[in-house]
């Protein structure tokens, strides 16, 4: 790709990011993402048919005989650093447009939740947890942007994004959840998970609440997830997930993501510490209008105009 | 702080807004974009985002400096810009949305480098 492609294609991507931060509120109640794909309403056929993240993983674990336990000589080839591909502040790259509704099927309350916050961000209020250093947490971890490993051994593998080192252990040894008495809310939930081939079936559940994104519906304490990962290409991991949480989805939430692996060939692309807190430059408070400003910088005073 | 005058100070209407992982950028004023010209004070590179500040000086001979804020390092590198590429006291040329309150800061669109080299910091999410 030449520099002049790569450029552009960052401004195409950076003006749909950008967009959506102004312009979904104002549009997004007249819009429709397009008719999804066969593939997708099987997929998602496929999670309303099995009811529960739990029924689908055990669906999904009787489809594949029980999975085969990994062995050092069977680890697949995940090696390399990798990003998410569309837009990052989309769950669903098929929402395409930030003119678009998201394609969750939401009930009444957290419809309404939705569009109130558009409707906030329409008005230029907007704030992100994030800004107080909170991980993403899944499931938004998903769609989070920056620079993403994947970390495969027989018994566990580890999902990293940079972005505040949040890192998720998957369980392939075997192991249940923790008993529901001893369940507690967790950023990145607790995942237990199989292999079937090349594939990694995971179910996650105990997660904390949180939002798909910053422009994009809430999510409760009650989601749990089943994904499958698999690498479809050298550079190409596909990842279908589905998202189940009653309170807030009138049914399961399909989607595909893609995380695409970066040539990194002069090897500059390193995954490092990430320390929120390490410029008072970055320090964003939310104002008393619930909106997001920078508190003192270190550069000038707040009263400089 | 007296507002910049007669330093290289443009304002135009844009298409986009700027948008950042960690936080909204409602904060910036997407239609507006600000130049300056100056020198380097320093290159904060660091998460979750950088801060590439700018000393510009004044027609009345004061200096105020800028601070032009951009994703941290590994979108930067990403986007081909380094920490060497911006040593202090190299001139250079930078635009980007300003504040709306009107501290003197803005998100970072592009930037030429007194050597004629230009650099776009949000080509970093860019997949190559």
């Amino acid at each position: 790709m030449t520099q002049r492609s790569t450029t552009a294609r960052g401004w195409r991507l950076a003006m749909l990011a950008l967009a959506a931060s102004i312009a979904c509120a104002s549009t997004a109640q007249q819009t429709a993402a397009p008719a999804p794909s066969a593939e997708k309403q099987r997929m998602a056929k496929l999670g309303i048919d099995q009811k529960t993240a739990a029924g689908l993983f055990q669906y999904l674990k009787q489809q594949a005989n029980g999975g085969q336990p990994l062995t050092w000589r069977s680890v697949p080839d995940w090696t390399g650093i990798w990003t998410r591909e569309a837009s990052p502040f989309f769950w669903d790259p098929d929402q395409g447009s930030p003119t678009a509704l998201p394609t969750a099927k939401l009930t009444p309350p957290f419809e309404k939740e939705l569009r109130e916050k558009l409707d906030r961000v329409n008005r230029g209020i907007e704030f992100d947890p994030l800004s107080n250093c909170e991980p993403a947490g899944m499931p938004r971890w998903m769609v989070e942007p920056f620079l993403r490993e994947w970390i495969v051994t027989p018994q566990q593998t580890y999902l990293v994004n940079e972005m505040q080192n949040e890192i998720r252990r998957v369980y392939t040894d075997g192991r249940d959840h923790p008993s529901q008495a001893d369940a507690y809310p967790l950023w990145e939930g607790d995942s237990i998970g199989f292999w079937s081939g090349d594939k990694l079936v995971i179910h996650t559940s105990q997660m904390r609440a949180g939002q798909y994104q910053r422009i994009q519906p809430s999510y409760t304490e009650q989601v749990e997830t089943v994904e499958i990962w698999q690498k479809t290409a050298p550079d190409t991991m596909a990842v279908d997930v589905w998202s189940y949480d009653p309170p807030a989805l009138a049914e399961p939430w399909y989607t595909k993501q893609t995380y695409k692996r970066l040539s990194n060939e002069d090897k500059s692309l390193r995954i490092r510490y990430w320390n929120c807190g390490e410029n008072q430059n970055n320090t964003v408070e939310k104002t008393d209008q619930g909106t997001s400003d920078f508190s003192n910088f270190t550069f000038t005073q707040k009263d400089d105009k | 702080m007296r507002r910049i005058v007669g330093c290289a100070i443009g304002v135009m209407v844009l298409a986009a807004a700027p948008s950042f992982a960690h936080h909204s950028a409602v904060m910036f004023d997407d239609a507006k974009e600000v130049t300056v010209t100056g020198t380097i004070k320093e290159f904060q590179y660091t998460n979750p985002h950088s801060w590439l500040l700018v000393d510009v000086k004044n027609d009345d001979g004061s200096v105020t400096t800028w601070g032009f804020e951009a994703e941290g390092p590994s979108t930067l590198t990403r986007a081909g810009i380094r920490k060497s590429d911006f040593m202090p006291g190299t001139a250079i040329t930078i635009s980007g949305h300003p504040m709306r309150d009107g501290r003197p800061a803005a998100a970072w669109i592009k930037a030429t480098r007194g050597d004629g080299k230009e650099f776009d910091p949000r080509a970093g999410f860019a997949i190559k």
